[in-house]
């Protein structure tokens, strides 16, 4: 057994496997939950299975268990790839897998019997908290080590990444989560929403965001066969990202009774997220330019190339719902969720996907088992996310304009029933896609034609 | 410029915690946990219920603070950051698929909360809130008492009046029947009393009025209007049984006015809410027009007082006729 967990790159498959994985259980979940909005007297009164506790299983099993998970598979592949190395420990890598895999059980294993911290994002009781920070802290360490061991001089925008987003998480997280109060995981009264939303942002703002942006910088060159277009630029892209995303979690409780200078700096600051996003953006589709027929031929690259798209709607939105006049309409109801989605699944995980189709074959040594099954899923989550954009968008302006006109929350509910539906409706294939991913993932790794020694040189040259 | 292992690890660290020092370290120093004019700390009960709230996860569905654009329940007072003095967690929240809480404490007596929480559909038939019957009857109680106590002092005013007007309403239901009409339709000015509907009773209007009804009444009223709905088992006095007021018109002759008014402010201290957040004008007068023809088999609308018509109204004449003295 000790030889299994020594391995080249046999963590980094774990992770791409539990992420691909996770990324069904999370379906299953937010299949249920779109379904009690529609009727909630379907599978009613189950205590394990009510909106209230369900809910936070779908949203923290997407976004640590899905997105999370398989981003950090791809760079434990990467990141000694880039810099000419093993990874330092391929068992220590284990054991954060092990680590950061119990924390995103306990979701479905904690919640749905009421345990639960219960703050947005932060729902990790305090002894999983403890475990995803010595999950964190120990991938800190191993890629500090890898690094250290290095045998290519320079380090690649894609190490940046990857590197930062577990140092930052490291004080992040522990610090969003109140983990000094271990009994509600909360500072008492209102200054508990900034602690929460700092975390709270910094989650999608300083985990996400750098472990996707350092797999596109890594997947989109390689699709390409082309050199990053600019070093420059993905400096500057990288330091603005951190000096500004860090300032912008007050966004979330714009419009409570916060002080205004903080409401003023999140504002500012939200704006200014224009010019880091565009900068990142800019980059790679200028990396990839007169490239396009092999980049979006190739269906890994296509997720990829697809979640950019995605960062750019996002980040539009973004700053303009963080200006309080049309905060108004677009705070508290369905503008947000159509937002994170986008976001998450859109973004976080559309990259998460195609750069973990990107490197299944050069960590297993076998072919994907089905390209076709790879552009069903892409269609699939496509469909069903675009479908849910446009119609949680469209149930959001009902919502906000409705009540911002004087009807109260219950009159609008009916006016929803149509759109709760069609989201429900669009779920399926999302769930569908999920399966689809998961059965393609499992049948590589069993089934995949093996790669001769040429064609995985090949592969792994590309860089 | 070129990214070294050092210059990447300490500067990212750097603006890291130099951020986080703007952002939670500054207001962590300066901002001040001061009480607001309503604050007041929570029960023991009360404690155990905003636990409950915490685990339950009912702050994806509700908020706990009012903004100055807000309408809905709570509207009357924008919050303030002392309102939440010594609460761990204060639970902003982020959506309000059900209205904001933070003045809750009041809006309903008990009773309501008891059935609407074994089931949300008994009170609020289209609602989207989950069952909560399997949390058991202690554990439900200890929900409420939190619930009422949002809003701190002035959720204790409301609390306090919804307890004075129920003991009135049981012993006015206690005393049979006719007694408990007569002391209801006591409550409602004098001047709305022998008020006529306004509203032509015509066949649109009805279908609009039952439309509403069924969205907001039926599972108290019942569908036939006789009280009998799944929310009698729970609520006390239980919904009013409306084919009984047959024999309470206003001079024999009005009712349109008595029931604008119940339905528009509610029943204090009885399961029977206020409606006038939720509905306008001419939403309570076609309430009121379906209620009178489908339950009473009469209506006074358009009878005399009556001024000129308005402008859209058809020339419709009311065909009902009041009941001989005495109702039947
Ligand atoms: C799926 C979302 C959802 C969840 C979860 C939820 N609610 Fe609700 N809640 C609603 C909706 C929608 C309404 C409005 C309709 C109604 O009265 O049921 C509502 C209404 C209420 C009201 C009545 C407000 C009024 O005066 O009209 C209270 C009190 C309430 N909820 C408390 C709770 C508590 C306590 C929990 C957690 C145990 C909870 N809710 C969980 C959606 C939800
Ligand atoms: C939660 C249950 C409940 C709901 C929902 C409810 N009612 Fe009531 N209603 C009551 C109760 C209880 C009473 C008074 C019982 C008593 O004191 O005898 C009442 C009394 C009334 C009265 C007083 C009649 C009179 O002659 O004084 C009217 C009118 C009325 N309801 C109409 C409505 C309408 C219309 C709706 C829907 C818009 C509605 N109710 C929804 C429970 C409810
Ligand atoms: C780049 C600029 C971005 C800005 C300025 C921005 C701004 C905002 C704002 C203002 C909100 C709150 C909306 C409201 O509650 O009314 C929000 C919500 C959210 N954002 Fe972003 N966003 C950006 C990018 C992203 C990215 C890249 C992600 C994920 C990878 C993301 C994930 C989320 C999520 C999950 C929520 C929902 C939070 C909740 O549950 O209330 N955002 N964003």
């Amino acid at each position: 057994m000790p030889k299994f967990f020594d391995k080249p790159q046999s963590a980094s498959l774990a992770f791409m496997v539990a992420g691909a994985f996770w990324f069904v259980v999370g379906a299953l979940y937010g299949m249920v939950s779109a379904i009690h909005l529609v009727s909630p007297e379907f599978f009613s009164n189950i205590p394990w299975l009510v909106f209230g506790r369900e809910r936070p299983v779908h949203v923290n099993t997407m976004l640590y268990g899905f997105a999370g998970t398989m981003l950090i598979g791809s760079g434990l592949y990467y990141i000694p790839a880039l810099l000419r190395t093993k990874l330092w420990s391929e068992r220590l890598a284990w054991v954060s897998f092990f680590l950061w895999n119990i924390t995103i059980a306990s979701g479905p294993l904690c919640f749905a019997f009421g345990f639960t911290q219960g703050r947005e994002y932060s729902e990790y009781v305090w002894s999983a908290d403890i475990i995803l920070i010595l999950s964190v802290l120990l991938l800190v360490y191993n890629t500090a080590m890898t690094i250290a061991s290095r045998t290519e001089e320079q380090l690649y925008v894609s190490v940046w990444y990857f590197m930062a987003a577990f140092l930052w998480t490291a004080g992040n997280y522990p610090l969003g989560n109140v983990i000094w109060h271990p009994a509600t995981g909360a500072m008492p009264g209102l200054i508990d929403s900034l602690f929460l939303w700092f975390w709270g942002h910094n989650l999608p703002g300083l985990l996400i965001t750098p472990l996707a942006t350092g797999a596109a910088y890594f997947v989109i060159p390689r699709a390409a066969k082309m050199p990053l277009n600019s070093h420059t630029l993905s400096l500057l892209g990288f330091w603005l990202l951190i000096a500004l995303y860090s300032h912008i979690g007050g966004h979330h409780v714009l419009q409570s009774p916060i002080p205004n200078w903080l409401k003023a700096v999140s504002i500012v600051d939200s704006v200014a997220m224009v010019v880091p996003v565009s900068i990142v953006v800019l980059n790679l589709w200028l990396t990839a330019r007169r490239q396009g027929k092999a980049v979006w031929g190739d269906p890994a690259a296509r997720l990829v190339m697809a979640g950019i798209a995605w960062y750019i709607v996002t980040c539009i939105q973004g700053p303009l719902q963080s200006l309080p006049y049309l905060q108004r309409v677009t705070h508290f109801n369905n503008w947000t969720i159509g937002h994170a989605h986008i976001a998450m699944l859109g973004f976080g995980g559309y990259i998460a996907l195609g750069a973990m189709y990107h490197v299944l074959p050069l960590v297993t040594g076998r072919s994907l088992y089905s390209q076709k099954l790879v552009s069903l899923q892409f269609g699939l989550i496509t469909f069903g996310l675009t479908g849910f954009f446009i119609v949680l968008t469209m149930a959001g302006l009902i919502q906000g304009n409705a009540w911002n006109n004087g009807e109260t929350v219950y009159r609008v509910l009916p006016e929803l029933a149509p759109y709760y539906i069609s989201r429900a409706a669009l779920g399926i294939s999302i769930l569908t896609g999920a399966s689809v991913g998961f059965y393609n993932v499992v049948m590589t790794v069993l089934a995949g034609r093996e790669l001769s020694i040429a064609e995985l040189q090949q592969g792994e040259e590309a860089a | 410029m070129k990214m070294s292992p050092a210059l990447l690890i300490v500067g990212a660290l750097m603006v890291f915690w130099a951020s986080t020092f703007i952002i939670v370290g500054l207001p962590a120093m300066t901002m001040k946990e001061t009480p607001s004019a309503i604050w007041r700390p929570m029960a023991e009960d009360e404690r155990e219920g905003h636990r409950l709230y915490v685990q339950n996860g009912c702050s994806y569905c509700h908020s706990l603070f009012i903004r100055i654009n807000d309408w809905d329940i709570g509207a009357e007072r924008i919050a303030e950051s002392g309102d939440y003095v010594a609460q761990e967690p204060a639970i902003l929240g982020s959506e309000r698929t059900g209205p904001d809480l933070s003045q809750e404490g009041g809006e309903h007596p008990d009773d309501w909360h008891k059935a609407h929480f074994i089931n949300p559909r008994f009170t609020s038939p289209i609602s989207v809130m989950p069952s909560w019957e399997f949390l058991g009857e202690e554990k439900i109680r200890k929900l409420t008492a939190y619930v009422q106590a949002l809003g701190w002092k002035q959720a204790d005013v409301r609390v306090a009046r919804q307890q004075h007007w129920k003991k009135s309403a049981v012993v006015a239901y206690e005393a049979g029947a006719d007694a408990n009409i007569t002391w209801l339709h006591s409550q409602v000015p004098a001047v709305w009393r022998p008020m006529p509907n306004p509203y032509p009773a015509t066949q649109a209007a009805l279908l609009r009025g039952k439309r509403i009804y069924q969205e907001f009444c039926v599972n108290c009223h019942g569908p036939i209007g006789d009280g009998k709905g799944p929310a009698a088992a729970w609520v006390y006095p239980p919904p009013l049984n409306f084919t009984t007021l047959r024999r309470h018109l206003e001079a024999n002759r009005y009712i349109g006015g008595i029931f604008y008014y119940q339905i528009m402010n509610g029943i204090t201290g009885t399961g029977m809410p206020y409606f006038k957040k939720h509905l306008e004008s001419e939403k309570i007068w076609d309430l009121a027009n379906y209620l009178a023809v489908s339950f009473l088999g009469y209506t006074d609308a358009n009878i005399e007082p009556r001024g000129i018509d308005a402008s859209y109204e058809e020339d419709w004449r009311n065909p009902y006729h009041p009941p001989a003295k005495g109702g039947d």
